[in-house]
């Protein structure tokens, strides 16, 4: 054996599966050669070094709640009908052509106002919409310069707040929809989530008037609230309590 | 969600008995708390979103570590904040003359280093000699190493044997410092 075959070898001292030929010619190496028994002896240094000094680690307890909850989702997502549509929506489409013919379809002509859990549905389909974007339309990370690039694109002005205090870093904006209306779209980064805050006129739409309790979407969690006559949509996967806390510095 | 290759359950639910081994490599390959929790978070994500593409029989702790090793270099490169002083190109420092070896009085003092600056010392590793021997603390055999770091088997051995050959010459100055 070689100095340099042997020197790979010293790096696993402990290794249990070592063959017994392997391990004989070890050991002879290192009976012969000085230089490798040194280093034999620092390679056992450092083993029980990294053994004995590094702290035990776990994962916290709400990293692993969270992960449990993100495996519930997705075996929940996995477990449901690839095609939900079919189960119900024949017997409901009988049933609403039944009372057609009874004279008993009493809907109104006009879309009924939407509830608030669509308004969130609705903003975490348009996050998700600026997540697979390649890029926000203007790229930048200073809100003088996000906010002037709205004008003309937009018939408001939206708000582009500055939350670098709270770990938010602006990524950019666009211009998007949210429902019928045209929507300013602002592209956050925290930590390694993307963060979306929707800026749109709020007319028409049941918002509170005050940012609330998170809801969550699949997966994702959004706060929604009015601001004047404009509406605002925070969105991301982080947890609902950071959620809020990140709505509550933008509300006011 | 794909169903794991043992029939254990979920391919998430053989993740999650990685969890404490994933959080504990991200913890010490990021340095940091929030940024190693949002790393496990964003690898079990990944992973449930290609469950399919996870081909039955091959390694699932290798393949969450490579996916969480792969976020971790996307968001440096990304944040960039991150200092690369110590970052020397690994063909530089693997193309060094070996260290002088240390003496029995010096190892006495080594295996008295406290945590705090052994975790300095690993910190101050580039990041893919840490990532290797952090990788093989958690147990990871030649192969899946190979795997996770997307290399082959030899370059692993050398590298492995260089990484920690510069972690004991990094821990010379607090081993001085130490109680033999």
């Amino acid at each position: 054996m070689t100095c340099d075959q042997a020197r790979l070898l010293l790096v696993d001292l402990g290794a249990s599966n070592r063959p017994a030929e392997e391990a004989r010619a070890l050991g002879h190496h290192l009976s012969g050669c000085p230089t490798c028994a040194a280093l034999e002896r620092e390679e056992r240094a450092l083993s029980d070094l990294l053994g004995a000094r590094l702290p035990p680690l776990a994962a916290p307890e709400r990293l692993r709640r969270a992960l449990e909850e993100q495996v519930a989702r997705a075996e929940a997502l996995a477990a449901a009908p690839a095609a939900p549509f079919r189960r119900w929506a024949w017997p409901a489409l009988a049933a609403a052509a039944s009372a057609a013919a009874l004279g008993l379809w009493l809907a109104p002509r006009s879309p009924a106002a939407p509830g608030p859990g669509g308004l969130a549905e609705e903003a975490v389909s348009d996050h998700l919409r600026a997540l697979v974007a390649p890029r926000p339309d203007v790229e930048s990370g200073s809100v003088h310069q996000v906010r002037p690039w709205f004008e003309g694109r937009l018939d408001f002005a939206p708000p582009v707040p500055e939350l670098g205090a709270a770990g938010l870093s602006l990524r950019g904006g666009s211009v998007g929809y949210f429902r019928d209306r045209r929507a300013a779209v602002l592209h956050y980064q925290l930590r390694l989530h993307q963060v979306t805050l929707l800026v749109f006129p709020a007319a028409g739409l049941p918002l509170p008037e005050r940012a609330g309790a998170a809801e969550e979407v699949r997966g994702f969690r959004a706060v929604l609230w009015r601001r004047g006559g404009l509406g605002l949509a925070l969105v991301s996967d982080v947890d609902a309590r950071e959620l809020e806390r990140l709505a509550a510095l933008v509300q006011p | 969600m794909g169903q794991g290759r043992t029939g254990e359950g979920s391919l998430g639910r053989q993740a999650l008995a990685h969890a404490d081994a994933l959080y504990r490599f991200a913890r010490r390959l990021t340095g940091d708390e929030a940024d190693a929790e949002d790393l496990v978070q964003e690898t079990f994500t990944r992973a449930l979103g290609a469950a399919e593409r996870f081909e039955p029989g091959t390694d699932l702790r290798a393949w969450l570590f490579r996916i969480l090793r792969n976020l971790s270099l996307d968001a440096r490169r990304r944040e960039r904040r991150h200092p690369t002083v110590a970052e020397a190109p690994l063909e530089a420092l693997e193309a060094r003359e070996g260290a002088p070896l240390l003496g029995d009085p010096e190892l006495d003092r080594l295996r008295g280093v406290v945590a705090r600056d052994l975790e300095r010392a690993l910190a101050s590793l580039p990041e893919a000699w840490r990532a290797l021997v952090l990788l093989r603390l958690e147990g990871l055999g030649d192969q899946e190493l190979a795997e996770v770091m997307a290399c082959p088997v030899g370059t692993v051995k050398s590298r492995l044997a260089r990484a920690r050959a510069e972690l004991r010459q990094r821990l010379r100055p607090y081993a001085r410092k130490a109680a033999p």
